[in-house]
């Protein structure tokens, strides 16, 4: 018997051979490109955009924060400040270690009200006065007109009912 | 676009979720929107508008000082985080509708508002007191004060202490309220 269909499909083939071929047929290599599923593609960009979102929000709060830090003024008492203060230099203390260089100890400056700031505090004060002088007003012509409890009274009620 | 919506939709839900909580509880603040009365301001003869966030507060407060009659008023700002005042003074009748009045009361009828004052009268006009209470502490009061000629709402926000208010009366220009606590008045009686 000739071996030479085996090896290039040239020659007589076998019967049997044949057969199998045929049998073995649809299970030959195809060449076609590789796809991934959608589902996984789409669940990936999902997972991406969430991440993102989050990314965004996390970013954008960080900047409010910040923001707001900057606007806030830290609770402390409003006090004048002397100018020859301000333009004093860096207290320079004597080094005991031996080493060469002198140390600068740069004197932290307490933060204050800048003029602008102390303008808009004082015009705020006088709002904060007249705002109560109304409220006050207000306050005591319904009390007048009703002729009723004092509001402590009125606040305790309702504590009980 | 309908599969970028189905990509968004996730998302969105979560910023949704994450965003809802925080407005839900700005919502609770006891502020009032006085904005609708701001076309007012053109009939009127007078106008006082007192706009206080919380930032000019604490600036107002380090103004007061730590000590003496101004002691009470830093006292009572303490944890107020802003006043509001729209008034309106005309110079003739019927100058405000009452659309402008409903426009606040609404405010008022949500929820934590009690109303704990009310006077009202043709001639005399009407004046209305509410208080926002948060368990049992005091979050927030509101005035609103209307006659034929003048339109006044008075909203202070946060934990105003009807106490130390009280304490106030007759000093720097803030007139007597009459409010006085039932251990004063049983000292002055004594007296």
């Amino acid at each position: 018997m000739n071996d030479d269909y085996l090896w290039d499909k040239s020659g007589e083939p076998d019967p049997q051979i044949q057969e199998l071929e045929e049998i073995l047929a649809p299970l030959r290599y195809q060449p076609k490109p590789l796809q991934l599923p959608n589902d996984v593609r789409r669940k990936y960009f999902r997972l991406l955009a969430i991440a993102a979102t989050v990314l965004i929000a996390l970013l954008a709060a960080g900047v409010w924060l910040k923001v707001r830090k900057q606007h806030t003024i830290p609770p402390q008492e409003a006090k004048s400040v002397v100018p020859s203060e301000l333009h004093k230099e860096p207290e320079i203390v004597k080094n005991t270690d031996l080493s060469s260089k002198p140390i600068v100890r740069k004197r932290i400056r307490k933060k204050t009200f800048s003029q602008r700031e102390r303008q808009e505090a004082r015009e705020a004060k006088e709002q904060v006065l007249l705002a109560l002088r109304v409220a006050s007003e207000k306050l005591k012509l319904a009390q007048r007109r009703t002729q009723g409890p004092s509001l402590n009274q009125i606040k305790n009620q309702h504590k009980v009912g | 676009m309908k599969s970028l919506f189905q990509t968004l939709k996730t998302p969105l839900l979560v910023a949704l979720l994450v965003i809802t909580p925080a407005l839900a509880v700005r919502a609770q603040d006891s502020r009032i929107q006085m904005s609708s009365l701001d076309h007012l301001a053109t009939k009127a003869k007078q106008t006082v508008a007192v706009t206080l966030d919380e930032r000019l507060m604490r600036m107002a407060a380090k103004l007061f000082p730590d000590h003496g009659d101004e002691k009470e008023v830093k006292d009572l700002l303490n944890g107020i985080k802003g006043i509001y005042v729209k008034s309106f003074e005309f110079e003739a009748d019927g100058q405000y509708s009452p659309a402008d009045i409903e426009g606040i009361r609404s405010q008022l009828r949500g929820p934590g508002w009690s109303q704990v004052m009310s006077f009202n009268s043709k001639t005399e006009g009407n004046v209305e007191v509410y208080l926002l209470f948060n368990a049992d502490k005091v979050g927030g009061i509101a005035v609103l004060s209307a006659d034929d000629r003048e339109l006044t709402v008075v909203n202070i926000v946060g934990p105003v202490d009807v106490e130390k208010l009280s304490k106030l009366e007759g000093q720097f220009g803030v007139p007597d309220l009459g409010i006085e606590s039932k251990k004063e008045k049983e000292k002055k009686n004594d007296k």
